[in-house]
């Protein structure tokens, strides 16, 4: 395949990329100092020592906003080579690239209405009916080890 | 981040400088029907954002309705088009605009109209708010477009994608119910991995024949004489297994009873109609238009296929007592039918399996509906039990569930009937004898089961059992195939054409057969039905009815589709 | 006006069309007189073409009229269309003559049956059928005439069918018929794959290229159809049940038309047979033997309407003779004088019957001359007729047979001549037993008070004759009865009117018969001579007395256990037969096989329900393993 030396680029980048990271960690290896104490093994959070376990259940918030940051990166992604060919893609360029960007505006107007960077306390979009069927024991086994449905 | 940015640049300017950047020509009236969708999903998703206080259900109902609807009138233009001027391609090659997209284009349409008006009863009894299930179904029905249009392996996979994506979230649609999200994890982790296979798949005919471009892969085929390239094959093998995962065929189906039973019910009633509307586009595409040279190869696994299909589907079908199980089953026996076209491998073929997907779209779409209604609230309890007297209780719902279910099996005077009579016509033309003959055997075996809902719908009496009803099964199943057998010695079409009628016609005498036990005073659950419904019902009945005693104006559809290739 | 014969059959069927969904509506007697005004208007127009057809020079009495392609297959094209010939124009205008009759002696008889229409409703389709049954071209079109007059028979004896008699009397007929009706589409099949067609005139252009043994076949194959509609031996059980049926239908149908069907059919014909003469021997047998079973056992019967049956089985026997002898204008002749003294006994026998508020039992009448002299006269002339008493007209068709039977074998004639003096003596029987005599029902009357015994009325009897719906016919049948024998004179060349009408179709395949003249007196002779001594045998023996059980045996009584046996042996055969099939092979063997599959099915549905255990992880599973089958086989594939 004559059209793999188009490739080059991308496999030098892969290379530079690899590179910069073997090399970062072989200097840190190198030239850090290697003084183990307990807080420095211990995880990260914020510099302070944890005085508890780390919670099992994040809120599921999180998640949302780290979604929503990945699709503007990857947004943001694909605006980088547009910007470059800009001139020579023209007009066509800019309807696209609009096209693209209202597609995930309203998506993101969306999320907004529907409360997804909402922080404190929980305001509930829909009302939950409380189900008639929900007792203590039903929520803890729902809570507990899930029932695979078989056929 | 200078860096990067200097090396993106140097790559975009090694790219643009090696041959310059060419522009596409974009003509977007092609891709009309498919634009009209996004947008007013679009539209829908910001007015949904925007609106003071969230809108009724009905609202969004509409507009899909009317998004439908115009996406229908925009395929219809493309029909003129193509049949005035013939096929084109358009948007650098990688849309095909012939008649057999256009087809697929209308089906998608057609369901996209209907779809929306069982769901708006549903989702107001549910309590689900909010414009998710109507935009998901549009971009579903958008994926589904683009693979039926689609001349670029690329742009399959996108539109499986596009497609698929919004199914899973579907499937999850009704958050509260565990089986609901259960049937999203399944289906999502399941299809996630088969469209890996699929990718790869792609990867192997790309390495294969140096392109993805459908007409490319085709002209390089007859270019070259490859038979036994196992790149190649394999890659096509990958392909198959992506499309079968798509329309459920066995064995690549495990998901589908589950999925079917857990999603809300009308969500799972799109989903069986979307997802083989665009599987079994693309499938026919790829594999009859593209790789007609390794028929040889390909057509002894899609005949595997198709009787493992056929053969699962009824007779799993059979134990069911969930009748929505039952119809994920009897969905999957379905397929089978539609493989027998693509088995065929000839324009008859193509053509009947076009036509049977319209009709299966528009029936399993009735069908879900009325599970739907039948459910009632919480949508969990589907037994067949719940559907005793229904026909004394409900008796225009009874009528029309049962002309669906007959549809389904096969009864003349509905477009049932003529579906599977052109595929099996098909399959006989090119003398797959054995594979029409298991076809109409695992048709009479769902003949069955689609009576024996009809049966306990018209009787207010419980059924004894099921495995006391399952024997009666045997019986239709050896007169559907003692009918085949005959068709087989004589070839000749017709005679044998009516074995599933025969089958049909037979099996009340059995199903009435097994031992009544009549029951107490059983609560009988109350069955609303909301005037969407009734509209989406009065469409599906009405089509599967006219079109079966007046079959000419959409096989001649189906086969100009073919024509057109 | 030949043109105008596509009315023949059309204008019953109309009345048909009107009378099924409007009947009940027009009421009574309105609906009646529409079926008889249409029917007479049928004879009318049949008459008109007859007429037109005799101005033709002899050998160009034949049109064909075609009006479309019924079906076609193939080689096979089946048309809708008449055959207008001297034979078809002879049994059309008999067939309409005598139902626009019997029709309008049904406007009186039926006259207090609440389902007065639904009666001529079934009347106008018999005739219409019937009709179609003599005029059609082709066997098939012939074939469906065959069966319209079958179904509209079943009706009719079934159509009091909330009595049981007349339900099974319905059905029995239907199954009797149905075993005949086998043998002739067998036939018809045969004829088809032998010609390659089925068009009458077709067919028999092209007999020289059939060999002589299918010939035979397709003969008796289509001699076994006659058999079953015609009531010959061993298939004339039903006759004698279908007497259940209203009184109309036994004169219209089981005497003087649809019973003739297959002499009828014999006839049309008559080249095959002529080229099967081993055919027609078995033709004439059979027709003898039967003409001598049903007199005997006419003999011994006590109701009034199965002494009729017998003696129609007997004459319907007759016409076999003469047809299987080669003698077909014979035939011809004395099935149009038995349609009209027969329907005339029958009429007779109706009004009696009316007289005596439906008691049939002769040995409960007597002495109703004075009562009712028109039926007793004109049921006088019908037995002269039957008996054969010159110069009616029985006296000239029945000798005719005769003659024609000697020249085949004398045993025939013999046999003939036997059965001939028992009908001259049965019908007398009958005609003292009713008709003179004491009055046995006067006295009986007033005594009897057990409402469940079968003479029982709660106002005792007062005969008299019937209205005139009912007398006209009497009259004109009777008349017709005394002259019909002027049809068909033996006195050639002048008065031979029937045998030179029918020549141009049965013409060459006659047979030949060289009798001098003073033969053909002395045959005369002794068929006079015979008949008197019936009559005289009968005066004697019953003219007093009304209860000589030495005369009735049961053997006679019984029909020589015919019916018996074939219960007994052939239809308690097959029902045990088919209880053990429904008993022991249905459910043991191939329920069992059944049974066999249906569990395969299940238990296989339930192992591959076994498979779907719910867990993504098993799915992901089962999915890989396709993966790797697949990919096994292309690599199988590269491999090779």
């Amino acid at each position: 395949m004559g059209s793999l030396d188009s490739y080059l680029p991308i496999f030098i980048l892969f290379v530079l990329a690899l590179a910069f990271a073997g090399l970062s960690i072989v200097a840190s290896k190198l030239l850090a100092p290697q003084r183990p104490t307990s807080a420095k093994e211990a995880p990260y959070e914020c510099g302070i020592v944890p005085a508890e376990a780390p919670p099992q259940r994040f809120p599921v918030r999180f998640y949302l906003v780290a979604m929503i940051f990945v699709i503007f990166d990857i947004e943001i992604i694909f605006l980088f080579p547009w910007a470059v060919v800009y001139n020579q893609l023209g007009r066509f360029g800019l309807v696209e690239i609009i096209v693209f960007a209202a597609s995930v505006f309203f998506s993101f107007l969306y999320l907004v209405a529907n409360g997804a960077l909402d922080w404190g306390p929980v305001k509930r979009v829909r009302p939950v009916a409380s189900e008639q069927s929900r007792t203590t024991t039903s929520t803890v086994r729902r809570v507990g080890h899930g029932t695979g449905e078989a056929a | 981040m200078t860096g990067s940015t200097g090396v993106l640049g140097a790559l975009a300017a090694h790219l643009l400088g090696a041959g310059g950047l060419v522009l596409p020509h974009l003509n977007y009236s092609t891709i009309l029907p498919e634009l009209i969708l996004l947008g007013g999903m679009l539209v829908i998703l910001a007015a949904s954002a925007l609106s003071p206080r969230p809108l009724p259900t009905e609202v969004y109902a509409t507009a899909t309705v009317g998004l439908g609807i115009a996406s229908l009138i925009a395929s219809l233009v493309l029909w003129r088009d193509v049949t005035s001027h013939g096929a084109f391609t358009a948007i650098a090659r990688s849309i095909d605009v012939d008649g057999f997209a256009v087809f697929f284009l209308v089906v998608v349409s057609c369901i996209l109209i209907v779809a929306p008006m069982f769901a708006a009863g549903y989702l107001r009894r549910e309590g689900i708010t909010g414009c998710e299930y109507y935009v998901l179904a549009l971009i579903s029905g958008s994926g589904a477009m683009f693979m039926a249009s689609a001349n670029d392996l690329i742009l399959i996979f996108l539109g499986l994608e596009i497609l698929s994506i919004p199914l899973y979230v579907l499937a999850g649609l009704d958050h509260r119910r565990e089986a609901s999200g259960e049937a999203a994890m399944k289906y999502f982790v399941l299809g996630a991995f088969s469209s890996a296979i699929f990718v790869y798949g792609i990867a192997l005919t790309y390495g294969a024949t140096g392109s993805t471009n459908l007409a490319e892969i085709g002209a390089f085929l007859s270019r070259n004489v490859i038979t036994s390239n196992g790149v190649l094959l394999g890659g096509l093998a990958l392909l198959l297994v992506g499309f079968a995962f798509k329309v459920a065929a066995v064995p690549f189906h495990m998901w589908t009873p589950d999925v079917y039973q857990g999603a809300p019910t009308p969500a799972t009633g799109f989903m069986a109609a979307m997802a083989k509307a665009g599987g079994f586009a693309a499938l026919l595409r790829v594999f009859v238009s593209t790789f007609p040279t390794l028929r040889t190869s390909w057509q002894p696994v899609v005949w595997v296929l198709a009787i493992l299909t056929l053969v699962l589907g009824a007779v799993v079908a059979i134990v069911q007592n969930d009748v929505k199980r039952m119809l994920a089953y009897s969905s999957i026996n379905h397929a089978g039918f539609v493989l027998l076209g693509l088995e065929a491998a000839t324009a008859r073929g193509i053509a009947g399996s076009l036509y049977y997907v319209f009709v299966y779209s528009l029936l399993v779409l009735g069908s879900f509906a009325v599970v739907a209604a039948v459910g009632g609230n919480g949508d969990a309890d589907h037994d067949i039990s719940r559907y005793r007297g229904l026909g004394r209780r409900r008796p225009v719902l009874a009528v029309g569930f049962a002309i669906l279910l007959l549809a389904q099996a096969g009864a003349p005077f509905t477009t049932g009937f003529f579906s599977k009579f052109y595929v099996v016509e098909a399959a006989v033309a090119a003398h797959s004898y054995a594979l029409a003959v298991i076809a109409m055997g695992s048709a009479g075996v769902a003949a069955f089961f689609y009576l024996r809902v009809v049966f306990v719908m018209f009787s207010d009496v419980g059924i004894a059992g099921a495995s006391d009803v399952s024997r009666g099964g045997g019986e239709i199943a050896r007169a559907g195939a003692v009918a085949a057998e005959v068709r087989e010695q004589d070839a000749t079409l017709l005679g044998g054409a009516g074995a599933s009628a025969v089958a049909t016609l037979v099996a009340p005498a059995y199903v009435a057969a097994p031992e009544l036990a009549p029951e107490g005073t059983p609560s009988e659950p109350e069955v609303s039905v909301s005037p969407w419904v009734t509209t989406g019902l009065v469409l599906c009945v009405g089509a599967t009815l006219v079109f079966g005693i007046w079959p000419q104006p959409l096989v001649d559809f189906a086969h100009q589709a073919t024509l057109i290739f | 006006m030949i043109h105008a014969a596509f009315l023949i059959p059309l204008l019953p069927l109309a009345g048909f069309a009107v009378l099924a969904p409007f009947g009940r509506r027009l009421g009574n007697p309105l609906s009646g007189w529409i079926a008889t005004v249409l029917v007479a208007a049928s004879f009318v127009v049949t008459v008109l073409v007859f007429i037109a057809l005799f101005r033709q020079a002899p050998a160009h009495r034949e049109f064909t009229q075609s009006w479309f392609t019924w079906f076609a297959a193939d080689r096979l094209n089946v048309g809708a269309g008449l055959l207008v010939d001297p034979l078809s124009m002879t049994m059309a205008t008999f067939v309409t003559g005598v139902s626009a009759l019997i029709h309008l002696y049904s406007i009186g008889y039926m006259k207090h049956d609440p389902q007065f229409a639904k009666f001529f409703t079934y009347l106008n389709l018999f005739v219409f059928s019937m009709l179609m049954l003599v005029l059609a071209d082709n066997f098939v079109l012939s074939f469906f005439g065959w069966e319209g007059v079958g179904v509209c028979s079943y009706f009719l004896i079934a159509f009091w069918f909330d009595r049981a008699d007349a339900a099974s009397a319905g059905k029995k007929a239907m199954i009797f018929n149905r075993i005949g009706d086998a043998g002739f589409l067998l036939g018809l099949f045969l004829i088809f794959e032998r010609t390659g067609s089925l068009q009458y005139t077709t067919v028999f252009s092209r007999l020289g290229h059939v060999g002589t043994p299918s010939l035979v076949a397709i003969a008796l194959l289509l001699f076994l159809g006659a058999v079953g509609k015609s009531a010959q031996i061993p298939l004339f059980p039903w006759l004698a049940d279908a007497m259940a049926g209203p009184t109309p239908v036994s004169a219209l149908i089981h005497a003087a038309t649809m019973v003739t069907a297959g002499v009828y059919m014999m006839c049309r014909i008559s080249p095959v047979l002529h080229l099967a003469p081993d055919a027609g021997h078995v033709i004439a047998w059979f027709g003898v033997a039967t003409a001598f079973i049903g007199a005997t056992s006419a003999c011994a019967q006590t109701d009034i309407k199965k002494v009729l049956a017998y003696s129609t089985v007997s004459q319907l026997g007759y016409m076999f003779l003469a047809a299987g002898s080669g003698a077909y204008v014979a035939a011809v002749f004395l099935m149009l004088t038995h349609a009209f003294y027969k329907a005339l006994l029958f009429l007779g026998a109706g009004s009696v019957i009316h007289a005596m508020e439906e008691d049939q039992d002769i040995k409960n009448m007597g002495g109703l001359t004075k009562l009712m002299p028109i039926t007793a006269v004109t049921f006088l002339l019908g037995w002269f007729s039957i008996a054969g008493v010159p110069p009616f007209s029985g006296f000239w068709s029945k000798g005719d047979v005769l003659q024609n039977a000697w020249a085949v074998s004398p045993a025939l004639w013999a046999i003939g001549a036997v059965t001939a003096l028992l009908t001259a003596y049965y019908m007398g029987r009958e005609y003292f037993l009713v008709f003179l005599g004491e009055r046995r029902w006067s006295e009986a009357r007033p005594t009897e008070t057990d409402p469940s015994s079968p003479g029982y009325t709660s106002r005792g009897l007062h005969p008299h004759d019937p209205t005139w719906h009912m007398s006209v016919p009497l009259v004109v049948l009777a008349a017709l009865a005394v002259l019909g024998g002027l049809l068909n004179l033996p006195f050639r060349p002048n008065l031979d009117f029937l045998e030179r009408w029918l020549d141009p179709v049965v013409g060459p395949y006659l047979l030949q018969t060289h009798f001098s003249a003073g033969q053909q007196w002395l045959f005369a002779v002794a068929d006079a001579a015979l008949a008197i001594a019936g009559v005289g045998l009968a005066a004697s023996l019953w003219r007093r007395t009304t209860d000589r059980p030495a005369l009735e045996p049961r053997f006679l009584y019984m029909a020589w256990f015919i019916d018996w046996a074939e219960d007994r042996f052939v239809a308690r055969t097959g029902t045990a037969l088919a209880y053990f099939s429904a008993t022991v092979i249905e459910s043991k063997v191939i329920d069992g096989a059944v049974n066999g599959v249906a569990s395969l099915v299940r238990g296989t549905g339930g192992a591959l329900r076994r498979l779907q255990t719910g867990y993504v992880r098993s799915y992901a599973l089962g999915l890989v393993a396709g993966v790797v089958a697949l990919v096994a086989y292309v690599l199988v594939r590269v491999g090779s």
